[in-house]
């Protein structure tokens, strides 16, 4: 139920296409139906000029004024059945369709739901995830939605309906012999139901499977460098031989459960005609059975049964979808962030962390723990520790990519929980150490932020990244592609196009996660001066490693073990027994021994 | 600088047979199975035959001939055996298919990886990895399904409609040629559809194959977009391209939908005319009412498989698509290989032979080496350098200098455009890749780890390595103190592309890997640029006592980092601008002089005014 609601409110304006195509179907079912029963009686009664016995087609017979009339001008004959036909095309044409549209919206709409949805998925889960299984989530099973609602649905329909309407005709002929008819009906669905409900669990595991290969497939390829480097081929082959083959054995697991069930269907379904055939003898010998009759009871048991059986391959497909369904939902279903709701108050004034401990949301590992400081606006302030002693986290919680789990944090007064978070993000510029660039031209990726800056604006920021003249010397300058499909930059030429395209912004709090790193010393102290122009308007936190680069800072904080050890000026600092001082001492210590 | 990647496309719009060939060839590793399915089929077909038959019987003999109840007992068992024959007959067909299917895919897609693990390095700096993952999953396993359930079916459906036909033009050629005489058109529009559709499939395809770009720069660059508030513009760009989908299927699928029902309509017309002129023939000129009957049978079963043969020449469309796809990648020739005669001695790279390595010394030499990645911008002109074992040399420069590109050679990822590289005295092209890459540890400025634990990772710089080497490796890199700190220490999973680490911890574990590897020729690129000063104090130590006995090529943008390396190369523009060591450079007062003071001006001053 909570599924068919599900794409029920996927399929939005197209709704009234799905309700009428159930009457499209109908129409086609009928013809079916009626199709057979017309031609036998072309060929038997017209032609060969047997006695009509069915009441129905003497009906027919008697519109155009008697079957002799039909015989001597069998032109209509012919052409009732290539209008019968035309219309039977007319409505597979309108079943496809529609089919194609109501299908294409349901993806359409539920690709952007989940493109939205991710993107607004909190930091967290992104850096949890994997993004082989999420993107074969946001591709795969969207495909397997579609194509239940491209074909499978209405043939669900035409299974269902052709039943019905075979077995009412049915018991008009013969009640006792339509009860012995139908008799297996329900095992049927019993059996599909069984079937439907085994190839869930096997599917999922083959989908896994899938998962899996494809991120090992992934790995590999991002990792070419390393795996060349190391003379691992070999071993990546391997790797890949025991994924792909787990990947087949349990697809063809799945295969091997869609085989059994045909096979077995064919045994119930071709059993139950040997029954009805055979009961239908005895009745037909006692005389209470036409031969006529009988043969309609032939044909329409096997019209029934074989739609009846397919039944159960559609409802396997349900299944895959049931199961596609799954996994897109627990997608859906993650919790987003609320960036709309909150305060929008004015952000340029000063920043105070009170208290403030971070913890992951597993509850256990403490990241963060009681750190207290204050920076006037306008100020720069640099922060210095070891790998993993909660620096860029600290500056996450600024931005909001993590809420800190106790304390506070105030810019000009205000706690940033009540900040919306939209607008607090606009504010709070971050130059990440390890930036992505989108698939597009580097000029597009400079004012991503501002897609509507001039060109002059774009330089400017250029400029100050010192990466303007870098990319006038491309063949395509600004217009060259990066991303994906594009050139590949250095490490150093991507963080300084990441450090223009969040300038372009102009906010007053500004923050760069190490994003200097990968960046020669000298380029380092360009851009850091073209900054320090801008200083004084503007709040600057600095994550870096270089001495030479917290130096000019209004204040250094040093951090250590989740804690800071030290806060001060680079001149007290260097006074101060410590890990700056030590830093510094080797930083300096390296370049002596030149001299 | 690679230019941006073009995609080759083969420009058929109707069946290509050079193609299909090519596709028929790798099916013959399923050919036992195919065999075993054709086999099957003929069975489950003459089961289906059977059955009408025995069905008339029911209605000649025993419902209008009044049969006896002994003969009506023997009769349901014969027809209960066929039944059972026939349902294991269909299981059987159908794990068939199933397994061709599951073999093929598996078949091609380890071949296609085998290649990928060959192809030169230059491949993958101008292929996406998108535009290699496409063709590794989805047009595999398209391509599989098509032909292990469609291609059969046709193959199948063409032999019916042609055994029809002989029979049909052999009892009454007149009737014959009236069933027949709508296939020419029929020909004619399945040519016009087919082009079309296949056209519109590849439209379908391109903007498909965008989405999928686009959801997965839209996950990996969650995290941008999150600071940089970008996640209406995304979603705008996103929903263009969603809605040129839609329209884009939806016409293809209306073009389908018509192929149908004009073969259906043709049919009928068929049809019709035969039950028109074969009744007229009946009736006025005494033909045998037989005749006409077994006729109407025969074109119902002429037009049955031409229904499908719409259905399958469209799906087959699509498994040429993506046949041309997959092909591009497996005829995909690697750059650099090995001659037969290194080959010969010392193994490929996936099955070397190692017994016959020599052991490697370091001396490394370049020769009037010239390199350009585009034949029109050269990279490296006459460059020449003289390394013995044991040395350590620092690349010095901007970026784009051409530091990456000598390690690019060293390394074989590219070779030479001309002049030698030598290695212990000998052309390194004259040994093996495999042998050289065996010899060589390499850390790189954003290392890559692979899913799985942290010893994993470590051990993937030697596979043979124990427990206790890995923790040695760890202890020298100084990554061992963090690995104990995290949850479960070595067995900590470190998630995809070690996602769950910092970048320093990152690091930490590449050069631990390194080491495990225990190589000869030791390169670091721009390695120890995001390790905090501390950490990359006691890493340089370590590394120091590592690069004894090995010779190695330290890309840094830090100076400090390389002012103990027995010569420095001060890069500009493919050149080496300046070399020695970095006494002699300094008296030199040459550009790395400049670059030097420029770098510690601060610092210096700093403490000349003794602050």
């Amino acid at each position: 139920m909570k599924n068919i609601r599900f794409i029920w409110g996927l399929m939005d304006k197209v709704r009234w296409k799905q309700l009428l195509i159930f009457g499209v179907v109908a129409i086609y079912v009928l013809i079916n139906l009626v199709s057979p029963l017309i031609f036998s009686f072309l060929i038997d009664n017209v032609i060969n000029q047997e006695p009509i016995t069915q009441p129905l087609l003497l009906l027919l017979a008697n519109l155009v004024g008697s079957v002799d009339v039909i015989r001597e001008n069998l032109w209509i004959g012919a052409l009732l059945i290539v209008g019968l036909n035309m219309i039977l095309g007319y409505v597979i044409f309108i079943r496809g369709k529609w089919n194609a549209e109501i299908s294409e919206t349901v993806a359409c709409n539920l690709r952007n739901q989940l493109y939205h949805h991710l993107q607004l998925l909190p930091y967290s889960y992104h850096v949890k995830v994997k993004t082989g299984d999420l993107l074969q989530r946001c591709t795969s099973d969207v495909e397997t939605i579609r194509r239940f609602l491209a074909g499978q649905l209405s043939e669900m329909v035409y299974s269902v309906l052709t039943a019905v309407i075979a077995i009412i005709i049915l018991f008009n002929i013969h009640v006792k012999l339509a009860w012995i008819a139908c008799a297996i009906l329900p095992v049927i669905v019993l059996i599909a139901f069984v079937f439907f409900k085994r190839m869930q669990a096997s599917f999922q595991k083959s989908d896994e499977a899938e998962g899996v290969l494809s991120t090992t497939i992934q790995e590999n390829l991002s990792g070419m460098r390393v795996v060349r480097a190391f003379h691992q081929e070999k071993y990546e082959i391997d790797k890949l031989e025991k994924h792909n083959a787990q990947f087949r054995d349990l697809t063809y697991q799945v295969i091997r459960n869609l085989a059994f069930y045909w096979g077995g269907s064919d045994f119930v379904c071709l059993t139950q005609i040997l029954v009805v055939i055979l009961f239908g003898i005895l009745e037909a010998q006692a005389g209470n059975l036409s031969t006529g009759n009988f043969f309609v009871f032939v044909s329409y048991e096997g019209m029934i049964l074989w739609p009846m059986r397919n039944l159960g391959r559609i409802l396997s497909d349900m299944g895959k979808m049931t199961v596609s369904i799954g996994r897109i939902h627990e997608i859906l279903d993650t919790p987003i962030e609320d960036v709309k709701t909150g305060l929008m108050p004015d952000l340029k004034g000063d920043i105070e962390f009170k208290d403030v401990s971070f913890q992951y949301d597993d509850g256990d590992t403490t990241v963060i723990e009681g750190v207290n400081f204050t920076v006037k606006k306008g100020q720069t302030v640099a922060i210095m520790g070891p790998t993993g002693s909660g620096k860029s986290s600290l500056m996450y919680l600024l931005t909001r990519l993590y809420d800190c789990t106790a304390g506070e944090i105030l810019i000009n007064g205000v706690n940033i929980k009540e900040i919306q978070k939209e607008y607090l993000r606009k504010n709070v510029g971050i130059v990440l150490q390890e930036p992505f660039l989108f698939s597009r031209s580097i000029f597009d990726n400079i004012r991503i932020a501002d897609p509507v800056a001039e060109k002059d604006q774009v330089y400017r920021v250029a400029k100050i990244a010192s990466v303007h003249d870098v990319i006038q010397k491309f063949d395509l300058g600004y217009d060259t592609l990066v991303g994906e499909k594009g050139v590949t930059l250095s490490g150093g030429q991507k963080q300084r196009i990441a450090i223009a395209r969040t300038l372009i912004k102009d906010t007053p709090i500004l923050i760069f996660d190490d994003s200097l790193s990968a960046v020669d010393t000298q380029t380092d102290a360009a851009i850091r001066n073209e900054l320090e122009k801008m200083a004084g308007s503007m709040t600057m936190f600095l994550i870096t490693q270089r001495v030479s680069s917290a130096q000019h800072a209004d204040q250094i904080l040093v951090l250590e073990d989740k804690k800071i050890t030290q806060r001060g000026t680079h001149e007290e600092l260097i006074q101060q027994e410590g890990l700056y001082q030590r830093i510094y001492e080797i930083q300096t210590s390296m370049q002596k021994v030149g001299d | 600088m690679s230019t941006g990647f073009q995609e080759k496309e083969y420009n058929a719009d109707s069946l290509d047979t050079g193609l299909w060939k090519k596709i028929i060839n790798l099916l013959g590793s399923q050919k036992k199975n195919l065999y075993l399915l054709f086999l099957f089929m003929f069975f489950v077909a003459v089961l289906d035959v059977v059955f009408p038959i025995l069905n008339k019987i029911a209605i000649d003999y025993f419902v209008v001939g009044k049969g006896s109840h002994d003969e009506l007992v023997g009769f349901g068992v014969l027809y209960l055996l066929l039944l059972v024959t026939q349902s294991i007959f269909v299981y059987n067909f159908l794990c068939q298919s199933g397994k061709i299917e599951m073999g093929f895919s598996y078949h091609v897609r380890k071949t296609a990886f085998e290649k990928l693990q060959l192809l030169s390095y230059s491949y993958y700096d101008k292929t996406p990895t998108g535009w290699i993952m496409a063709r590794m999953t989805s047009d595999i396993a398209r391509l599989a399904e098509i032909l292990a359930w469609s291609l059969v079916d046709l193959v199948w459906g063409l032999a019916v409609m042609i055994g029809v036909s002989l029979v049909m033009f052999v009892v009454n050629w007149k009737m014959a040629l009236l069933v027949l005489m709508v296939v020419p058109i029929l020909a004619y529009v399945s040519v016009w559809f087919q082009t079309r559709i296949l056209k519109n499939y590849r439209k379908v395809r391109q903007v498909n194959s965008k989405i999928t770009g686009a959801f997965s720069e839209g996950i990996a660059g969650a995290k941008t977009t999150k600071t940089m508030v970008l996640e209406n513009h995304n979603l705008k760009e996103f929903n263009a391209l969603t809605k040129e989908m839609r329209e884009k299927s939806i016409q293809s699928a209306i073009l389908s939908s018509l192929f149908m029902p004009i073969v259906i309509g043709l049919g009928a017309i068929s049809i019709g005319a035969l039950l028109w002129y074969g009744g007229n023939q009946v009736l006025i000129y005494g033909m045998e009412f037989g005749t006409l009957m077994m006729f109407t049978q025969y074109a119902n079963q002429f037009f049955e498989p031409l229904r499908q043969i719409a259905r399958l020449l469209a799906e087959l469309q699509m498994a040429q698509a993506s046949a041309e796809r997959v092909l591009t990648l497996l005829e995909e020739e690697p750059q650099i290989v090995d001659t037969e005669e290194v080959m010969e001695q010392y193994g490929t790279v996936l099955e070397p032979k190692v017994e016959n390595y020599p052991v490697m010394k370091g001396d490394v030499r370049f020769e009037h080496v010239n390199f350009s990645y585009l034949p029109e911008e050269p990279v490296l002109v006459d460059f020449n350098l003289d390394v013995k074992a044991g040395q350590t040399i620092a690349l010095v420069g901007e970026t784009g200098s051409g530091k990456s590109t000598i390690v690019n050679l060293l390394c074989r990822f590219y070779e030479p455009v001309d002049g030698k590289i030598l290695i212990d005295g000998v052309d390194y092209k004259k040994r093996s890749i495999g042998w050289l890459h065996s010899n060589l540890g390499y850390v790189l400025q954003s290392p890559h780890l692979f899913s799985g634990t942290v010893k994993e990772n470590i051990r993937y710089g030697r596979m043979d390595a124990t427990d206790e080497d890995i923790i040695r490796a760890a202890k020298l890199a100084h990554a061992h103190d963090f690995i104990m700190k995290l949850e479960k220490g070595y067995d900590t999973d470190v998630g995809e592309g070690g996602g769950r680490l910092s970048t320093g911890e990152k690091q930490l574990v590449s050069f631990a890997r390194a080491i495990l590897a225990d190589p000869k020729l030791f390169i670091l690129d721009e390695a120890t640029a995001s390790i905090d000063t501390e950490t990359e104090k006691v890493i340089q130590d370590a590394i120091e006592k590592i690069l004894t006995d090995r010779t190695s090529f330290v890309v840094a943008h830090r100076l400090s980092t390389i002012v103990n390396a027995d010569q420095i190369l001060v890069m500009k523009n493919g050149r080496i601008m300046e070399q020695g060591t970095h006494e002699e450079l300094l008296v030199l007062h040459g550009y790395y002089y400049q670059l030097y003071t420029n770098q510690f001006q601060e610092d210096l001053q700093r403490e000349l005014l003794g602050a």
